[in-house]
């Protein structure tokens, strides 16, 4: 109790209650994970919401991100700056979408943004591209990748504009049943 | 309830003319509407193209005013009050009245109102900055401007009308004074003639209509009137544009936030709730939605937006100061913090229990090892055997509660069990078989638990077995559009749970194994052998299948001369050591058989895997049933007619030796076959490589043990729990020979369909088959004179025929003896049940045929709405770049266009709520 009284006012976590999906023991807990990971530059007294940046590096080094092909997009999609380094704010939004208690249309706005590599608001053949690299970690040959893109691309565009759209994209998810539990970090 | 209040934020402002501009521009800027990190670029961004395109210097304050291009910044503001910078609303004389309007003047309308009345110098240094036309007087004094936004906001509290009204009242007065200051647009100051006033008036009727419509039809069923209602607000224009020689910024203002209005909402019934996170609009929008809610609800709708925590916990903080304002007498239900309470642990509940039930996935790690080593197609093979094995669980329970349990308790000393012991002593027949014997020495008072347990657990096994099929039928077969989505699919199903480096390596790797399987499937799709080839191919195919057909029915000859003269052989002899002839030379039939087909695959060539894979399924399933249709016919035919003492022990000892020879046999197999397999391939015949493993073999395997199993249960109760027992050492068996002698397949194929495939064998000929021996068995055999539940009697189904005659005595067991009568015994009634079956098949089918055609018609629908969108978005970019100086004539061409757009959008957007559910 006396950490959390020190850490954070209880209004603050009551807002921070309120915008994510997690409890006060996990917002704390995520907190000291967040502090953990630099300890030098996180300050253990957030009353006064100090505006402290986690760099790319040290996050990207969590065991939770370091072996995902999608860790710097996850972590750019998050941050503010869009540069990949957090706050506590980002961190903790980015693990409450990451969470079980996240609703499919959340989970899919961020799923989309984090595969829209070029943020066009459009996935585009190019960001397909570099997905399918990500997954097969370039063991597909060039002309594969382009016929796996291309098939995608028919498959969920609907409205036959080239490009798949965040409709496009929602729609494809409601036919994926397991979506929601494979966009799901466990912390 | 949630979407009705998100839609009423939607509505509540029709009147953002510059947001709805904003959203104009993003038609061409693809950064805008959910982009995050752009933000804060976009005030210029935005700016930059408005500029462009309207080219209109000399509007700039209008237009750059960062509180409504603006995104971000809008929320810093203190709510509505930001239009304070707006002096000019506050010195219109004509604002005193809209003071009359009741809803307008309350106790809450603070600061905005004094503030105007305190200030009226202030106004008038904006105005040659505002010179667009505006008939102010004629939309406030008209009675349906007020009436439409009250209408709107009828649920919203009473302070936040006063803010949302200061704020159509600031926008109004704004505009009106640049009309009255606007000296260089003279027919501007004739209003009572302004033929645009009554446009202005139909404007918010259409708006209010639109509401209405979005109010009544929550579930965007007519949404496709939207378009049209914007229209009518739009055709205004031209008339509009005659009477006046500066109207371009009405006009923008009032179609667009028309079109805004129909268009959000469509796209919040389309189950898409995801807001542009960038519009200043909606975040005021949801705010002013939000204080309507319960805390509950509007935490639960914060947490659910795309936005930044810090907007969040702006709007957030917003909230509970307006919230505190408006309703700070009702005090917080002390019921609601309480249910608060109760879903909070109830979440916790869930979570721990779902952690528990993953936990219990014991083999969940061993199938994502061979699922990414070996592709989904050997995957499926395991995931039968695991169902399988659920299955068997399933059945062994039953059977050993409503059987076993029961005779055990009541059991008298068994005359029989002294004989057994001679039988469990034998070398062939291990210790589980006397239960067999158990089984057959029950006292015949209890005659009809065993028969109607099993009979209801046959029931059970239908019912569970339709099912299953049905849901994979539903989950793998009926897909909305022609083509499967299996490729979009895999790309975006990256598995975040994933943290360990080999397991996202495996899952690469698997991913890559399928992605390939998909590739396959196209570039199969696109060549076409030539005539000649096709014709060759055709003759192989049609040999391989008379020689397959040829061997099936040799074999089934050789199966029923050999048990016939076994049975000779053995009332002769009585060797012991002759019973197993007849399953050895079964399992050998199936054992060599299938290797001999699929050595068909050297010579026939077929063009798309699963082609193959389902040739060779059919043509092993034709050899196995008929095979074990000869024996049913043996058992049924000979054994059950020959006067034996106990022809049921004697079919159960047969289906058990049969069941344990076949599990060695596979045993055998995976240990020498596929190990010396690779030993050859590996050393001695380099270029046979190593073995791959051969699914459709192993499934039907399974598929044929389970139909014995099927069979063998009535007379031998406890074979699932053999069979269950076999299926645990099967699967670790066949995972190390795969992990250790096999090579992933190297035709990778998709194998989606694979598993309801499997289930469908295993209800159609299997368990089908299974129900017809058994319903001979009940029906037309005498059973045995001196052993088992059912002696004495001329068939098995007299069981039931006497217990209902000893129930019909006692008078408090009637209502069973009614039912059975009535129901079950009676043609009539099943008729009549077949009749409903019938005709309720027939109107789903009739449905079904109905949506297809729909899905087909919606679906060109959307393709043409795209392409008219490309087309129309490429003309507006070739009118934008023609047009260098603003003409009202181009702009009321671009606005048609945008319109156009609008409406399609929504179109689409309908599309895809028609289309989702499906």
């Amino acid at each position: 109790m006396g950490n959390k009284q020190t850490v954070f006012t209880p209004e603050q976590l009551e807002a921070y209650q309120d915008c994510t999906f997690f409890t006060r023991k996990e917002i704390l807990r995520l907190f000291y994970r967040f502090q953990d990971l630099a300890p030098q530059l996180v300050p253990l007294d957030y009353n006064s919401n100090p505006d402290v940046k986690v760099p790319y590096e040290v996050i990207s080094s969590m065991p939770e991100l370091k072996d995902n092909p999608f860790r710097e997009r996850i972590a750019q999609v998050f941050s503010q700056d869009g540069d990949g380094n957090m706050t506590l704010d980002d961190f903790l939004d980015m693990f409450s979408v990451m969470s079980e208690m996240a609703p499919r249309d959340l989970k899919a706005y961020y799923a989309f943004k984090i595969y829209d590599f070029n943020n066009d608001d459009y996935i585009c053949p190019l960001d397909l591209e570099m997905t399918v690299n990500k997954l097969t970690r370039g063991e597909l040959t060039p002309e594969e990748v382009g016929l796996v893109c291309e098939k995608v691309i028919n498959e969920a565009d609907v409205d036959n504009d080239g490009k798949l759209s965040l409709d496009d994209f929602q729609n494809m998810i409601l036919h994926a049943p397991d979506f929601l539990s494979t966009f799901h970090i466990r912390i | 309830m949630t979407a009705f209040y998100r839609n009423q934020g939607y509505e509540e402002d029709p009147d953002y003319p510059d947001f709805s501009r904003v959203n104009l521009n993003s038609q061409n800027n693809p950064d805008y509407p959910y982009s995050r990190k752009n933000s804060s670029n976009l005030k210029s961004k935005n700016n930059a193209k408005y500029s462009s395109t309207y080219n209109d210097p000399d509007y700039p304050d209008a237009l750059n005013h960062p509180d409504y291009a603006g995104t971000k910044d809008y929320l810093d503001n203190p709510g509505f009050r930001n239009h304070q910078e707006y002096p000019g609303s506050h010195i219109n004389p004509a604002f005193s009245r809209s003071q009359k309007n009741p809803d307008y003047s309350g106790p809450g309308n603070s600061s905005h109102h004094l503030r105007a009345r305190h200030n009226p110098d202030l106004g008038f240094l904006v105005i040659p900055d505002y010179p667009g036309t505006e008939n102010y007087q004629d939309s406030r004094e008209s009675p349906d401007d007020p009436d439409p936004r009250n209408n709107a906001y009828r649920s919203s509290s009473k302070n936040y009308h006063m803010g949302a009204k200061d704020y159509l009242s600031s926008r109004n007065n704004l505009d009106s004074l640049k009309t009255r200051n606007n000296q260089s647009y003279p027919g501007s100051l004739e209003m009572p003639d302004y033929p645009g006033a009554e446009d202005n008036l139909s404007a918010p009727d259409n708006w209010r209509d639109t509401y209405n419509q979005v109010t009544q039809d929550n579930h965007g069923i007519s949404y496709a009137d939207n378009p049209e209602m914007g229209r009518g607000a739009l055709q205004s224009h031209p008339t509009f544009h005659q009477g006046s020689r500066s109207p371009e910024r009405r006009n923008q203002d009032y179609p667009e936030s028309f079109q805004m209005t129909s268009r959000k909402p469509s796209s919040l019934y389309s189950e898409h709730p995801v807001p542009y996170s960038d519009d200043s609009g909606y975040k005021e929008k949801l705010i002013a939605s939000l204080i309507n809610l319960t805390p509950s609800e509007g935490i639960k709708i914060i947490r659910n937006q795309p936005l930044t925590m810090q907007e969040k916990r702006k709007i957030r903080k917003k909230v509970n100061m307006e919230r505190r304002k408006s309703d700070s007498t009702v005090p917080l239900n002390c019921c609601t913090q309480c249910m608060n309470a109760m879903s909070l642990h109830f979440r916790h509940f869930k979570n721990i229990m779902s952690e528990f039930f993953q936990s219990l996935h014991v083999w969940q790690r061993t199938l994502k090892i061979i699922g990414s080593k070996f592709g989904t197609s050997v995957l499926s093979y395991f995931n039968f055997l695991t169902w399988l094995l659920k299955f068997n669980i399933f059945s062994f329970l039953v059977n050993f509660s409503f059987i076993i349990i029961p005779q055990l308790t009541e059991s008298k000393p068994n005359t029989l069990s002294f004989t057994d012991l001679e039988v469990m002593t034998s070398p062939h027949l291990p210790p589980p078989l006397i239960f067999v014997y158990i089984f057959s020495s029950v006292v015949p008072i209890h005659l009809t638990a065993p028969s109607s347990s099993i009979l209801m657990e046959m029931n059970w096994v239908y019912c569970f077995c339709f099912h299953s099929m049905a849901c994979s039928f539903r989950n793998n077969f009926i897909n909305p559009h022609i083509y499967s989505r299996g490729t979009a699919k895999l790309v975006f199903s990256w598995d975040f749970t994933i943290t360990h480096e080999k397991a996202v390596k495996l899952k690469q790797r698997n991913l890559t194994t399928e992605l390939k399987e998909n590739l396959s499937e196209i570039r199969h799709e696109n060549v076409i052998a030539p005539l000649k080839q096709r014709l060759s191919h055709l003759a192989i195919h049609l040999a391989a299948w008379i020689v397959s057909t040829g061997v099936a029915i040799a074999s089934c000859a050789a199966v029923y001369w050999l048990a016939f003269h076994n049975m000779k052989f053995l009332k002769q002899h009585k060797n012991e050591a002759a019973t197993l002839l007849l399953p050895f030379v079964v399992c050998c039939i199936n054992l060599f058989v299938p290797l001999f087909y699929s050595s068909f695959g050297l010579v026939e060539k077929f063009e798309i895997p699963r082609h193959q894979i389902l040739v060779i399924i059919t043509r092993n399933i034709f050899l196995k049933i008929s095979i074990i249709g000869i024996l049913c016919y043996y058992w049924l035919n000979s054994v059950a007619v020959s006067h034996e003492e106990c022809w049921e022990t004697l079919i159960g000892q047969d289906i058990y030796r049969l069941l344990i020879m076949n599990f060695l046999f596979s045993l055998f197999d995976s240990i020498f076959g596929e190990f010396l397999r690779r030993i050859i391939g590996t050393t001695l015949i380099k270029s046979l490589g190593v073995p791959e493993f051969d699914i459709a073999r192993n499934v039907l395997e399974l598929i044929y043990t389970q139909t014995l199993l099927w069979i063998g249960i009535f007379f031998s109760p406890l074979l699932p729990l053999i069979h269950m027992i076999t299926l645990f050492i099967m699967f670790y068996m066949k995972r190390v020979s795969l992990l250790m002698n096999c090579q992933p397949p190297s035709k990778a194929w998709r194998a989606s369909q694979m598993m309801t495939l499997f289930i469908f064998l295993l209800f159609f000929p299997s368990f089908t088959g299974v129900l017809c021996v058994l319903a001979i068995t009940v029906w037309r055999l005498k059973p045995s004179p001196h052993c088992g539940p059912f002696q004495g009697l001329p068939s098995i189904i007299h069981a039931i025929y006497g217990w209902i005659e000893i129930l019909s005595n006692r008078p408090s067991y009637l209502w069973v003896v009614w039912i059975y009568r009535n129901l079950i015994g009676s043609v009539h009634f099943f008729f009549i049940l077949t009749l409903i079956v019938l005709i309720i098949t027939y109107l789903y089918w009739q449905i079904i045929e109905g949506r297809k055609i729909m899905i087909k018609l919606l679906h060109e629908q959307i393709i043409n709405e795209g392409k008219d969108k490309m087309f129309l978005v490429e003309k507006l970019l070739k009118l934008q770049e023609s047009q260098k100086k603003p003409s009202s004539y181009v702009l009321t061409q671009e606005r048609r266009e945008q319109e156009g757009l609008e409406a399609q959008d929504l179109k689409d957007f309908n599309l895809s709520i028609s289309i989702s559910p499906v």
